[in-house]
């Protein structure tokens, strides 16, 4: 979240988080179930939210994008399935 | 929305391109119904771990006469995941009663297909306008597809992580913008 001090324009110096959160990468449990990512425990509620909106944003780009219509969350749950 | 049961023959005999088809028409409301636990789960990792479930049950799925059967019952496979990391990491979510109703409601799913051409001519369009290190951070996610963690992104793009991550904001503000010029509002869709 911004500080009331900073200039106006100023970048959110949460941002980079939010935004990393906001990816389809998840590190991996040692058996293979999906951890969280480990910048989201350092978000507070406002910035979850606004990561997941932005993830949603981010997923909707990707689909369009993707001649099979697949974002990178469905991508990294295909690569899974297909690894066993 | 379409009945997206129409794969689950297919997905139910193991074939992974017609679960592929299926999650492409799943995803966006499964991830929706999480919203209201945004705030106390990652809810992308809730996702992955739920479709995976999903086509993991898929054989065992004995559909009723009500269409969309296999997404209610990832809807509930997500919820109940939501639910489990709630509890895990020990902090209060939001109610539940609002995650019924966004199960409840198959609100809001828009109707237009993942693969529409026409969107993706003007999304691939407003891809190549992007600025060049704008253009290469989202080109790096996209081909990574959730494989690989942004600093490795990153460092192939001779990038520090934070430019790279202000690069990618930067594309998709611009994409955003690019496509509400020419009258796709993926902003209020996805509202």
């Amino acid at each position: 979240m911004s500080n009331p001090s900073d200039p106006p324009g100023a970048p959110d110096p949460n941002e980079p988080i939010e935004e990393s959160v906001a990816g389809a990468w998840r590190p991996r449990e040692p058996g293979g179930g999906v951890r969280f990512h480990p910048g989201w425990y350092d978000l507070d509620e406002a910035g979850r939210l606004r990561a997941f909106d932005a993830a949603t944003a981010n997923r909707a780009l990707e689909a369009a994008l993707d001649p099979e219509g697949l974002s990178a969350t469905a991508r990294a749950v295909l690569r899974r399935i297909r690894r066993g | 929305m379409d009945d997206l049961d129409y794969f689950w023959t297919e997905v139910a005999a193991g074939d992974r391109d017609a679960f592929a088809r299926w999650v492409a028409g799943a995803e966006p409301l499964v991830r929706r119904s999480l919203r209201s636990f945004a705030a106390v789960v990652d809810a992308e990792a809730v996702l992955q771990e739920a479709l995976l479930r999903t086509w993991q049950v898929a054989p065992r799925f004995k559909p009723d006469d009500r269409p969309n059967g296999l997404l209610r019952l990832s809807l509930r496979i997500a919820r109940n995941l939501a639910i489990s990391e709630r509890r895990r990491v020990r902090t209060v979510a939001a109610g539940d009663d609002d995650l019924e109703d966004a199960i409840d409601g198959d609100a809001g799913l828009g109707d237009r297909p993942p693969t529409d051409p026409m969107l993706r001519h003007v999304i691939v369009e407003c891809r190549d306008r992007l600025p060049e290190r704008p253009r290469q951070a989202l080109a790096a996610r996209l081909e990574a597809a959730g494989a690989e963690p942004d600093d490795a992104l990153a460092e192939r793009l001779g990038m520090r992580k934070n430019t790279f991550l202000q690069n990618f904001t930067r594309a998709r503000k611009l994409l955003l913008e690019c496509l509400e010029h020419h009258g796709v509002d993926l902003r209020s869709e996805l509202a």
